[in-house]
């Protein structure tokens, strides 16, 4: 029988973190404003190894594919290490002004909800083990994964786990926000691009060529009229477009992006196919290059919510007087569901404008959120992930 | 001329990021070190300031002994930020309230001598966007394995906001090249070395800045540098590469009132060290001009030269000091 967690003392954790509260907050801050686009990490991860390095932790390295890690050493030497992950990578240029602005109650800046703060908690992490005075059978892994969000499509986990050799006994996945929320699946997810360019088809020639917004907006109206199942749950998002040099002028380029997600592969690729003939379609009548490229995509998997794993967090969640809320997760999690490795995604705090650069993050929070990470890293060190 | 300078007493934060080394020298020679950062409506700022200065050379390495807070009287929560993250707070007009009051960043630099205790003390603007602990450190290293060092400022490139999201690579450091550099090039060539004078970081030991005196406003720096220059010489300076510094971009408007500042303090010093000689006193107002209505309208800015003078001179502060031998 498995040690059951001592959900009496996980609120007592909370005064510990608060009592080096600064120390995360400038590892937040210091490594937050480091820009850090998907496929340019390196100063960021550079940095974040420097302070795990100055926090102790046993082993900092890079794995084949440069993803930053750090290992504490565990009492067992037969235990399967725990990983806790948090992407580094951000969807903000480096000519965006990553400088953060502390207020009493607030961190704000570019990134600071995806993911400064996962980042800036995982180089905490050590010095809160020092603090709770708490050491772990099994060695703990700390990775901050790089390429991961947009096109990056999770290479650096989908590499990491890959070249792993050994077993891995259970991870958390940490993102900045919302604190509460509880990812224990993911959805089946394709990521992709409509580009139409109307000087490369075959109407290039032509005196009147087609308006290339025009196109797409063809292509979206045929996109809204697929029939999706409500079983399995389905949904395709419209998420970004753009085209055009000036308001006087018909666009000679223009680009929609989108996401199919769902609970099933199959649905997933179904409805791709459909976009992929609705394309081909298009570009056929209008003569232009009308091209599909898939950004990435994910497969369905699935923790089940009786799962020991998932019913531990729920009740530290519920020791720390937080609301569970399920949703699904195309994070890392997925690549660690995909490979059978109980896994779970926790949001650290509150915050407001996630992807804009006035991103806005509570401060309060992040002592329950860090709290629940850390009892969570108990709950898989006791077993909860281990197969009896 | 001595051009040795620039490559001997040149630094690099790097060369001083074993903080464990640092915090031994300290602790060896029995020092206390004091962090002042001067503040006037800063709440945007401080905050940050706080939090990482005080977690990596407090908290985690035992570096600053203090962190003192000096504000001109903000209207905005500077002072109720700077509390809740642990600063000393003070209003510079408590300090030594019998005094005439005065307001200006020189002014809270010259109080912050009374309230600190450390033997070094270190001035950091508060308004640093990317405030990274080097800003303390690198211009301490000096001062802790240098023991001719005894005053460091610190140099950097200057990227300037150029809006509210974006940063521009190179640029500001007008005022130094207009007007600091071209007057250090006619009367004392050796200073052309130090590469930013006008920097408003800089840390020193204590038994040099209570000998000299402080002026309120823009020209601190400027005459800080000639007094030491002048009482010390060049081999007690040093300067610190810091690297990148962001900053807010002031206009030419401001720029001009600075450096009348500037130039007002360093022909003062000039007369007072008979290099020159005045045939009247020097006007108190800056005056601009602008359009209004298609009309010039003339908008004078008084600008007096009012300094402190020398700390160890203040009767309360050399009780204070007899009191703490």
């Amino acid at each position: 029988m498995r040690p059951e967690i001592p959900l009496e003392r996980i609120p007592a954790y909370i005064d510990g973190i608060e009592a080096i509260i600064e120390t995360i907050l400038a590892n937040i801050v210091l490594l937050g404003q480091i820009p850090a686009p998907t496929f340019r990490e390196h100063n960021r991860t550079a940095a974040l190894l420097d302070r795990l390095a100055e926090f102790g932790v046993d082993e900092c390295t890079t794995d084949g594919y440069q993803n930053p890690i750090g290992i504490i050493r565990g009492r067992s030497q037969t235990r399967a290490p725990i990983f806790i992950v948090a992407h580094s990578d951000t969807s903000f240029g480096e000519d965006v002004d990553h400088n953060f602005t502390v207020t009493a109650d607030h961190i704000s800046g570019a990134g600071v909800l995806d993911n400064s703060i996962g980042v800036g908690v995982l180089a905490s992490l050590p010095e809160v083990f020092r603090q709770l005075d708490l050491t772990f059978q099994s060695d703990i892994v700390l990775a901050g994964v790089i390429q991961s969000i947009g096109k990056g499509n999770l290479r650096g986990i989908r590499h990491l786990l890959k070249t792993w050799s050994t077993p891995i006994r259970g991870a958390i996945c940490m993102e900045s926000a919302d604190l509460g929320r509880l990812s224990h699946y993911s959805d089946g997810m394709i990521r992709g691009e409509v580009i139409c360019d109307t000087l490369s088809g075959p109407a290039e020639r032509h005196c009147q060529r087609p308006n290339a917004i025009l196109v797409i907006n063809e292509a979206i109206d045929q996109i809204l009229a697929l029939r999706l199942p409500q079983r399995p749950r389905t949904e395709i998002v419209i998420g970004t477009i753009s085209g055009g040099l000036k308001h006087g002028a018909p666009a000679n380029e223009a680009r929609l992006g989108f996401e199919i997600h769902s609970d099933s592969d199959e649905m997933v690729k179904s409805l791709y196919t459909d976009i992929f003939d609705i394309v081909e379609g298009l570009g056929h009548v209008y003569e232009v290059s009308l091209t599909l490229e898939t950004v990435s995509n994910v497969n369905a998997a699935r923790l089940a919510y009786s799962h020991p794993l998932v019913k531990s967090i729920i009740q530290i969640m519920s020791a720390l007087q937080v609301a569970p809320v399920s949703s699904p997760s195309e994070s890392e999690l997925s690549i660690f569901l995909s490979r059978q490795i109980p896994a779970v995604t926790l949001g650290i705090t509150h915050g407001r404008r996630q992807q804009e650069r006035t991103a806005s993050a509570q401060i309060a929070p992040l002592s329950r959120g860090i709290a629940q990470v850390i009892a969570g890293i108990q709950a898989i060190d006791r077993g909860v992930c281990d197969d009896d | 001329m001595t051009t040795d300078w620039i490559h001997t007493n040149t630094f690099h934060y790097h060369q001083f990021s074993d903080l464990n080394r640092l915090v031994s020298a300290k602790t060896e020679r029995g020092l206390k070190i004091s962090l002042c950062l001067p503040t006037l409506n800063e709440e945007r700022t401080i905050a940050k300031e706080l939090v990482i200065l005080k977690s990596e050379l407090m908290t985690r390495y035992p570096l600053l002994d203090e962190i003192v807070v000096i504000d001109s009287g903000s209207s905005d929560a500077t002072c109720e930020v700077a509390r809740a993250f642990g600063a000393d707070v003070h209003l510079a007009d408590d300090i030594l309230p019998h005094l005439p009051s005065c307001r200006g960043k020189g002014e809270n630099l010259w109080k912050a001598l009374f309230i600190t205790s450390g033997d070094i003390i270190v001035y950091l603007d508060a308004d640093i966007k990317n405030i990274h602990h080097r800003f303390a450190y690198g211009l301490i290293g000096p001062l802790l394995l240098n023991p001719g060092i005894k005053y460091t400022k610190a140099f950097y490139d200057r990227p300037i906001a150029i809006s509210k999201d974006e940063i521009r690579p190179t640029g500001g450091g007008r005022v130094t090249e207009l007007v600091i550099r071209p007057l250090f090039s006619l009367f004392f060539p050796e200073l052309t070395q130090i590469m930013q004078p006008l920097s408003g970081e800089y840390a020193g030991f204590r038994e040099i800045f209570e000998q000299i005196p402080f002026p309120i406003g823009y020209g601190v720096e400027t005459s800080m540098i000639l007094d030491i220059y002048r009482k010390w010489g060049m081999e007690v300076m040093a300067q610190v590469d810091l690297e990148k510094r962001v900053h807010r971009n002031q206009d030419t408007k401001a720029l001009g009132r600075m450096a009348f500042s500037i130039m007002k303090t360093f022909i003062n010093r000039k007369q007072r060290l008979g290099l020159i000689h005045l045939e009247r006193d020097l006007f108190d107002e800056m005056i601009q001009y602008r359009l209004v209505k298609g009309e010039f309208e003339a908008n004078a800015t008084l600008l007096e030269n009012r300094e402190r003078p020398p700390m160890i001179t203040i009767p309360e502060y050399q009780k204070k000091t007899r009191m703490r031998a």
